[in-house]
């Protein structure tokens, strides 16, 4: 009998429940899509703040040698963890070298001189050379502009002494400017009594200490420097939350005993920071939404009230208990959240793809978590409501039977 | 000898400044018929009220099979409504979204468990077997009375307390109604009932007459 009176409510008050349906649906709609993007933002966002850079560096310990270097197999056991939340994995070779842009007149291997037993006269310089893989570069430090073109793929004999003749390289910006090249130009580094000619390809705008560098593949650096198979840090970019990058500091520290495994604090903290005010935000829109849609129901539920009061007069004078005559009207509140936020959970996941397409340029996968969240959120706003339709529970029945 | 099923010991109620009952007292038998009369506004309508429990006394008592109406709790007084009363209204008072048989049901429901076949079975007793699944708007205004009144004696109330129940209605559906109700009289309900027509009244085994609230006279109806 509840579910066939609940029933015949419902359908008696069609116009009135579709009006508190289209608030709680769209109430719905835009929790369940902040919620979803929510889940989805600490992925997303931290995706998007690997543009600024390395957050995670991996190093030798501090020992009194003036440049501390490390074995290149580091990089192996980084990449034997199989850990989805690191982006890239850069290694680094500082070698503080000279480099002229003048092309020397002789030859091109390591270790040579000029035929004649002197050194060319082109005007050498100091600059700091890096060694890295220019494939990881460019994702960890993807907001770098480049004039001319990124050095493709790293050089296939790196960590050996084999360099080919015209190994790429690019120059920072105020290096350049020094040196006095171009993309296409020709460079030549010096290390004690090692040359390497190569080819400029692009100039790097980094706006930082990364503008006075020449980029190199590794084996370069290494083959200049004479320390075949040795690196100086590896920079990581990891995605993830704050607990999520712990883990993975905490799984590098595991594997890399020896070394030390080092976030990069300030950044780390900013992003943590800057992820818990747009989550803060979320959640503060969401608290809004849900007290607009309570006030749309509240609206709708008022004039419902009216209607109401004489049925509930009645029903408590045929022996219906406050309890029990309520139970239908909170049923009925009750259903309209149900309906409203499955709807509002459909129209919700849609929206939340749009934003995630808009806003991050990526899917966001619809979370099934939502949904009962969702709906139970909307059971909750629209039983608050409803409090026209409690305070029926009120209505005097020989006031009502007698037409006041 | 019986217990009388109703006693009205000095029932006053006050509204605000207005004295709607001043020290009515009477008692009814089982299965009395009682009418009672009295011109607007003297107070048969709360007196009603008060023996359904829908009101309480402002002072004296009402009991009604033994119970002590005005000194229930409200939930005591909704059992009460539930299991010792049926009330018909003049104004029908169906709710107009559920069908004959539901607003019927609904009654049972109340009282313990709906049962349809029994809800049907007591409609077709008042002559509404093909129009079980009419809603109100569809009905007429005797038809309407006649669910009320099913739905009044669905769960074997002692007391069936009948407010005007033929004030709305022509000459022949006020006819089949109190028909309905000498039927029920006849198989011995308690029956009281507020009504201005001298005719209905004297139908009655005795009138209860109020003025200004007070017990004016009681008549016993002879033949």
């Amino acid at each position: 009998m509840f579910w066939r009176i609940l029933w015949r409510l419902l359908s008696a008050s069609r116009s009135r429940l579709l009006l508190a349906l289209i608030a709680v649906a769209s109430g719905a709609a835009i929790c369940s899509a902040l919620f979803n993007l929510n889940l989805d933002a600490g992925d997303k966002l931290t995706r998007e703040f690997r543009v600024l850079g390395a957050n995670v560096v991996v190093a030798p310990p501090h020992t009194a040698d003036a440049v501390p270097v490390m074995d290149a197999a580091v990089l192996e056991r980084i990449a034997a963890l199989h850990e989805p939340k690191v982006v890239a994995a850069a290694p680094y070779l500082y070698v503080s070298a000279q480099a002229a842009a003048a092309t020397p007149s002789g030859g091109t291997a390591v270790n040579e001189k000029q035929e004649n037993g002197k050194e060319e006269k082109a005007d050498y310089v100091p600059v700091i050379v890096a060694g890295t893989w220019f494939d990881q570069v460019a994702l960890i430090n993807s907001w770098w502009k480049v004039e001319g073109q990124w050095v493709s793929g790293r050089d296939a004999a790196s960590g050996t002494h084999e360099v080919s003749d015209s190994a790429d390289c690019m120059v920072g910006k105020e290096a350049a400017k020094t040196l006095g090249v171009a993309p296409g130009s020709q460079l030549t580094l010096r290390y004690a009594d090692r040359q390497i000619p190569l080819v400029v390809k692009g100039i790097v705008t980094a706006g930082g200490s990364d503008d006075s560098q020449v980029f190199v593949d590794l084996s370069v650096a290494q083959s200049l420097a004479g320390l075949a198979g040795r690196i100086g840090l590896v920079q990581i970019s990891v995605r993830g939350s704050a607990p999520e990058i712990e883990n993975v500091l905490h799984q590098l520290s595991h594997a890399l005993p020896a070394l030390d495994v080092l976030p990069v604090r300030q950044l780390a903290a900013a992003e943590g920071r800057l992820l818990e005010r747009i989550r803060g935000l979320l959640f503060a829109t969401v608290f809004l939404i849900l007290l607009m849609t309570a006030l749309g129901v509240l609206a709708a539920m008022a004039g419902l009230a009216l209607e109401r009061r004489r049925d509930v007069g009645l029903m408590k004078a045929l022996g219906g208990s406050v309890r029990r005559v309520m139970r239908f009207f909170l049923a009925e509140a009750t259903a309209v959240g149900i309906v409203g936020g499955v709807i509002g959970w459909g129209v919700g996941m849609l929206l939340s793809e749009w934003i995630g397409q808009r806003v991050f340029a990526t899917s966001v996968t619809p979370r099934l978590i939502v949904l009962p969240v969702t709906v139970g959120l909307m059971i909750a706003v629209s039983l608050a409501g409803a409090l026209p339709l409690r305070l029926l529970g009120r209505v005097s029945p020989a006031e009502i039977l007698r037409g006041e | 000898m019986m217990p009388p099923v109703v006693q009205a010991e000095f029932l006053s109620k006050t509204f605000a400044s207005l004295h709607a009952l001043e020290g009515v007292s009477f008692e009814v038998a089982a299965g009395e018929w009682i009418a009672i009369m009295g011109p607007s506004g003297s107070g048969k309508t709360t007196l009603i009220n008060i023996l359904g429990g829908l009101d309480r006394p402002s002072s004296g008592r009402a009991i009604v099979d033994g119970v002590d109406v005005g000194a229930l709790s409200e939930r005591e007084l909704t059992r009460y409504r539930a299991e010792k009363i049926g009330f018909v209204f003049q104004q029908f008072h169906l709710v107009p979204y559920l069908s004959a048989v539901e607003n019927v049901m609904l009654a049972q429901y109340f009282h313990s468990i709906a049962d349809e076949a029994e809800a049907a079975r007591a409609l077709e007793r008042v002559g509404l077997g093909e129009r079980l699944n009419h809603f109100p708007s569809q009905l007429s205004g005797g038809e309407q009375q006649r669910v009320a009144l099913a739905r009044a004696l669905i769960n074997h109330p002692k007391l069936i307390l009948a407010d005007e129940p033929t004030g709305n209605l022509d000459e022949a559906n006020e006819r089949l109604v109190l028909d309905l109700l000498k039927d029920l009289h006849d198989a011995g309900h308690t029956i009281l009932l507020v009504t201005h027509s001298p005719a209905i009244g004297r139908m009655a085994h005795r009138r209860i007459e109020l003025a200004h609230g007070r017990l004016a006279q009681i008549v016993l109806n002879v033949g």
